[in-house]
């Protein structure tokens, strides 16, 4: 099935290339980017794919049982611009047209100097013959390198100036998975995408890993009132364990936000090891205590503005080597 | 004894799973293609007499080019993220050796087999190395993006399209000297050394081939085919040489004495590489933005299958 999906996308990938993308750059005289271009393309329309899933499969789901109704929907309508944006345009194109050229260059070097990126096949060879367990086995180790980027977003100021934009949210839905400053989501792109090349994850396999974080990543902002139980819970990260992450208390005292919790992408087991993981069922606001008023609830233009604000607000703080309490780092207009 | 046993490392095993399901198929076919997925890291082996890919093997980082050695004992796979060449062994199937290649991106000998040259694209740099030992000779910067290689008649130079820039380069095999630089069109890509001498550039920017004094590297004339012009193949008779035009979707047919065009056929899907059949009687060409490979009658021009393989087919060898 996956593979005659991904038959489909190359096919659309090669008829809108072949028709609308390689004319133009004929007559730009720009060929020498045919190829880059064309890998690139595959990008927005997995995109696509991960939406058009996650509203079919989600959407109901919200409509069924909300954890929260909003008369007025507006920050929600902003999360939808994040996913259009981030998903198939601004984004993607940034972090390929820019950071693929570098990585491939640092990976070249690496290899004509000797260093060849060890497959994670090579390391355990029975992997060989399970290429289905290997995928798994690619996902288990990007996540853990997810649990530790996501501790780091809470626990450095600077880093969490910018993360503090997902979490502002109060109207938390499936189209928050992508509220994210454009900065963050370029330094997550480059964190997941040294991992992947470090273990060998092919050209052809990222694109696929990444479209199972997406999709789970949508299904624990999802609004609904509903987990996976005591079992599945520990199995995977759902709505309700992801939205304790989101919890509005975690921004007030005793809670901060490097003590928060549930730090998980898809796999609660790194909670449960590195004892962040709290389990209690609870449905509660999500959003950030200091944080809140226009700058929030705002159009995704500003929010960004809103992000570069804080950033800046971070680093003087951090410059000055004043320790930044929560709210006083970056306060609400 | 397994394959994994025999080729501890996953490239060597997939590329003798590869391998021997290649010579496999090859004995119990007329015919057989191997197509390098250059975007899916893999080989397609397709059944020539049904046109069904039999298999695809997962074999290593980005292959691209593949060709036979001058003995033609060898048919080698140049994987340029892989940094190696691999050698198969055509009589068994099996991979007789690897050689370590910085990003071999396309790769080619000289006519009298002494020199061999591999280029990389993606690191702009051209590396000559001595054929019959692989000792690299010269590693030379070439800035930008070299790419399509054709030799001259005495093995004595080198010339590279610079897909970067609007420029081929000429080099002294043995120095490693640059005899010329010339400027010939956008994107300059397929390079080919014609009956005369001559060599003949491809110019995907544009719509024409532009065939160059080797000593020079003057522009004699231009020769137009079809937009995208990119890439070579002559018929096994040499009767016909074929050009594919990547942005047209075409091969044009040239009298190769006169290079004035003969014929045109349609080949959609972004024209690359392309190969007879041992009997001459198809053209097989590599589709690069359909994942497929186009059979098509030379006498005709008619299409006669298109055949669904991985991401992005660029290489082509038929058995």
């Amino acid at each position: 099935m996956i593979d005659g999906l991904m038959h489909l996308i190359g096919q659309v990938q090669g008829i809108v290339f072949e028709n609308a993308i390689q004319p133009a750059l004929y007559q730009l005289g720009l060929m020498d980017w045919a190829e880059t271009i064309f890998d690139g393309l595959e990008i927005p329309l997995l995109g696509v794919l991960a939406i058009g899933v996650a509203y079919l499969l989600f959407r109901p789901l919200e409509l069924w049982r909300p954890v929260e109704r909003w008369a007025e929907r507006r920050a929600v309508r902003t999360d939808v611009i994040y996913t259009v944006v981030h998903k198939l345009g601004l984004v993607p194109a940034i972090i390929f047209l820019m950071l693929t050229p570098i990585g491939a260059a640092i990976d070249g070097d690496l290899r004509f100097h000797g260093y060849i990126p060890p497959a994670i096949e090579q390391m355990l060879p029975a992997l060989g013959a399970w290429p289905f367990v290997t995928f798994l086995v690619y996902i288990i180790v990007i996540d853990f390198g997810e649990y530790w980027r996501h501790r780091l977003q809470h626990r450095l100021p600077w880093w969490w100036a910018l993360h503090s934009l997902h979490h502002d949210q109060r109207q938390m839905t499936l189209w928050s998975d992508d509220r994210n400053h454009v900065v963050d989501d370029v330094l997550a792109a480059v964190w997941a995408g040294t991992i992947a090349m470090l273990i060998g994850v092919t050209p052809g396999e990222f694109p696929l890993v990444m479209i199972v974080f997406r999709l789970i990543e949508s299904l624990s902002h999802t609004n609904v009132r509903a987990g996976f139980g005591r079992v599945g819970g520990v199995l995977l990260v759902g709505p309700q364990y992801h939205r304790l992450h989101h919890a509005i208390e975690h921004a007030s005292a005793p809670y901060d936000r490097a003590r928060g919790c549930n730090f998980a992408v898809i796999l609660p087991l790194w909670d449960v090891i590195f004892r962040t993981g709290r389990g209690e069922r609870v449905f509660l606001p999500t959003g950030v205590a200091a944080l809140d008023g226009p700058a929030v609830r705002c159009g995704y233009l500003r929010h960004q503005v809103e992000g570069f604000r804080r950033l800046g607000a971070a680093v003087a703080k951090l410059v000055s080597r004043r320790r930044p309490g929560f709210a006083a780092a970056f306060p609400a207009e | 004894m397994s394959i994994a046993a025999v080729f501890p490392s996953r490239t060597l095993r997939c590329v003798a799973a590869a391998a021997l399901l290649f010579l496999g198929a090859a004995t119990a076919s007329a015919k057989t293609a191997i197509v390098l997925n250059s975007d899916d890291d893999s080989l397609s082996v397709i059944d020539g007499d049904t046109y069904k890919e039999t298999s695809r093997v997962h074999i290593g980082r980005a292959p691209h080019h593949l060709m036979l050695t001058p003995d033609q004992h060898y048919l080698i796979i140049a994987m340029s993220e892989g940094n190696e060449l691999v050698f198969i062994d055509r009589a068994t199937g099996a991979i007789a050796k690897r050689v370590e290649v910085s990003d071999p991106y396309q790769i080619g000998f000289s006519p009298d087999g002494k020199w061999f040259v591999s280029n990389s694209l993606r690191l702009d740099r051209i590396d000559i190395f001595d054929a019959a030992t692989f000792e690299l000779k010269h590693r030379l910067p070439a800035a930008t993006m070299p790419s399509h290689i054709a030799f001259s008649t005495d093995s004595k130079s080198v010339f590279v399209s610079l897909q970067g820039t609007e420029k081929v380069i000429g080099i002294d095999l043995a120095s490693g000297a640059t005899e010329w630089t010339t400027v010939v069109g956008r994107q300059p890509a397929g390079m080919w050394t014609d009956k005369a001498g001559n060599i003949l550039v491809a110019v995907m920017g544009s719509d024409y081939v532009a065939e160059l004094d080797p000593k020079t590297g003057s522009v004699l004339r231009h020769i137009v085919t079809g937009r995208g012009a990119h890439n070579f193949q002559t018929s096994p008779d040499g009767k016909q040489l074929y050009v594919s035009n990547r942005v047209a979707g075409s091969v044009s047919v040239l009298d190769p004495d006169t290079l004035a065009v003969t014929g045109l056929i349609q080949a959609p899907g972004g024209p690359d590489d392309m190969m007879f059949s041992p009997d001459g009687s198809q053209l097989w060409v590599t589709g690069r933005w359909r994942a497929s490979v186009d059979v098509i009658e030379a006498a005709s021009g008619a299409l006669k299958a298109t055949i669904p393989v991985g991401r992005s087919p660029h290489g082509i060898f038929l058995y």
